[in-house]
């Protein structure tokens, strides 16, 4: 069977620095994969890649099997590629229901149709009771939820999530974490990126670690928990903060 | 039953209109003339509205389809007697390939706030130059429309009467498209373009073939006004129809009656022309270009004490006051789920 995402050499440089270097991995339906390394690691690079905001120099991304490098945005969105922002991008002058009701206008031709679904991915991300609600006057943790509704509605068969639980306290995140993993049990399929590592470590199934640009590991939670290179590059400075 | 809710959006529009078709029966021939001119300023406010208040890029060169619209329907009535009713589409088609043009050079590569503002009224200067020295098109002394008394069929009247149905209707039919976008996937589209370009682009939004279409469909509404202008003044001038002073004055009542709105052009026009036109009036013989100077310091009172015009305050002062019960009851329901 055929991965839902393939990414083969994967490369992109800018001017002399290479941010993401020949990078491989696959991501099969009904995944949750993780992609972690530290701070300019290539990860936020390597989700433009993925999501059309950026071509790369070189290498493929193949998605349902199609070859889909160098596509835009908006045509990896059509395909079922939605990514969400690490910083979140609310339309601040519009209710939270239209917010999502753009992402629903991609399967949907009519107000009526967008809506229902819509006011459907609200109830589902639990904000609901904030459908009137203004973007600009929304909590973080609304915010949060609302970016995840705005990628939901655009109906993907991939979500990338861009650090999900920034800034959220830990019961925030352990309600992130739950939305996830029940939309996961739906048959979503997620690839994440995140610099919590309770939340990368309880969620993956798989977890592809970068370095420099370029892989150094792949495995589940536990293989990568006790992977001396992992280790070395990432979790020995992390213990320090956590 | 669903379709009537369909269209129920549109009963407010029709309701004012239909009501000011009776304007007439009130009016005297010099405030026919008002009305007609806030009718065409209301009209290529609204225009450019669809541009510059839905999708948010402000061009600053709509003089330059509204020129093409005078200009083609004037120049074709006079070389090969085509009737304007005729001309005006051509007009319009013409403002279309110019306006897909203007859109993709400019939005192809990025350009943004100020630099799409500059490109566009740069192009709109140069249209004027181009026209004063273009022979054909009467160079700098511009074009007559030729005079042929009452000729329905060359859009020609002696009487203010069947311009004020024809510029009422034309705005109608403008408000109507606003009110349309209102509710309709494309109007959402320019609504997520002017608010996040990324966002947009992320969930499935063409932001570029979004920003051409807007620039297409509101270079087209403008240039059919630029045909009604041509008829009523029976003039076209370079300056007069193109350049950036026009252009200028068409975004004024936009902002100033409120950007993105379905009635803040209509509005912004009905409360600042006729001051306009009265200082021109009172004092236009002593201070020429006092309405101009009124203009600025009404858009300079506007930007500082309601940056959102006209009916962007009002919208805010009903959502305070008439939005309460909803907050409430909307607090009180997560308080309930919470509990």
């Amino acid at each position: 069977m055929t991965p839902l995402l393939e990414v083969k050499n994967l490369t992109k440089v800018f001017g002399g620095l290479t941010a993401v270097g020949d990078l491989t991995f696959h991501v099969d339906r009904g995944e949750i994969v993780g992609l972690i390394g530290p701070n300019g690691a290539g990860k936020t690079t390597c989700f433009n890649l993925l999501a059309g905001a950026m071509t790369p120099t070189s290498g493929s991304v193949h998605f349902k099997g199609e070859d889909v490098t160098g596509r835009k945005s908006h045509q990896m969105c059509k395909l079922g590629l939605t990514r969400t922002f690490q910083v979140v991008q609310p339309f601040p002058d519009i209710t939270a229901l239209e917010n999502v009701m753009i992402g629903a206008f991609v399967r949907h031709g009519s107000t009526g149709a967008a809506e229902r679904k819509a006011r459907e991915v609200l109830d589902v991300v639990g904000i609901a009771h904030k459908a009137d609600t203004l973007g600009r006057d929304l909590t973080l943790m609304e915010l949060k939820r609302l970016e995840i509704g705005k990628g939901l509605a655009t109906e993907p068969d991939l979500l990338l999530l861009d650090e999900v639980a920034a800034g959220l306290t830990p019961v925030e995140i352990d309600d992130i974490l739950t939305l996830v993993r029940r939309l996961n049990s739906e048959g979503m399929t997620f690839l994440v990126v995140e610099h919590v590592m309770k939340v990368i470590m309880n969620l993956s199934h798989r977890i592809v670690v970068l370095n420099f640009g370029s892989q150094i590991a792949e495995g589940t939670p536990a293989e990568i928990s006790k992977n001396p290179a992992v280790l070395d590059a990432y979790l020995g400075e992390e213990e320090y903060v956590a | 039953m669903k379709q009537m809710k369909q269209y129920r959006e549109f009963l407010v529009p029709l309701v004012v209109f239909a009501l000011a078709a009776f304007l007439p029966l009130f009016l005297k021939t010099y405030y026919m003339h008002i009305a007609i001119l806030i009718l065409i300023w209301a009209y290529l406010a609204t225009s450019w509205n669809i541009l510059g208040g839905y999708a948010g890029q402000h061009s600053l060169g709509h003089g330059l389809y509204m020129g093409i619209g005078a200009y083609a329907s004037t120049y074709l009535a006079l070389e090969f007697g085509l009737t304007p009713w005729v001309g005006i589409f051509v007009g319009m088609a013409f403002a279309a390939i110019a306006g897909w043009f203007v859109g993709y050079a400019a939005f192809r590569y990025g350009l943004k706030g100020a630099y799409f503002a500059l490109v566009t009224i740069a192009l709109t200067e140069a249209a004027v130059y181009v026209v004063s020295n273009w022979k054909a098109m009467g160079g700098a002394a511009g074009l007559e429309v030729k005079y042929l008394g009452t000729d329905p069929f060359m859009m020609q009247f002696d009487s203010k009467l069947p311009y004020f149905y024809i510029i009422l209707f034309m705005t109608l039919l403008a408000v109507l498209t606003a009110q349309w976008l209102n509710r309709r996937r494309f109007g959402y589209r320019l609504i997520a373009v002017r608010e996040n370009e990324e966002a947009a682009e992320a969930m499935g939004v063409n932001t570029l073939g979004t920003k051409i279409n807007a620039n297409v469909l509101s270079a087209v509404m403008t240039a059919a006004g630029g045909t009604f202008f041509a008829q009523y003044f029976t003039y076209v001038g370079p300056r007069v129809v193109f350049g950036e002073v026009v252009s200028v004055q068409i975004l004024l009542f936009a902002i100033i009656g409120g950007l993105g709105t379905v009635w803040g052009p209509l509005v912004g026009a009905v409360i600042l022309v006729p001051v306009a036109e009265i200082a021109r009036a009172e004092l236009g013989t002593q201070f020429q270009g006092a309405h101009l100077l009124l203009y600025g310091g009404v858009l300079v009172f506007t930007m500082l004490f309601m940056p959102n015009g006209i009916v962007g305050l009002a919208k805010s002062i009903r959502a305070r006051f008439g939005k309460t019960p909803d907050d409430t009851m909307s607090v009180s329901a997560s308080e309930g789920g919470a509990s």
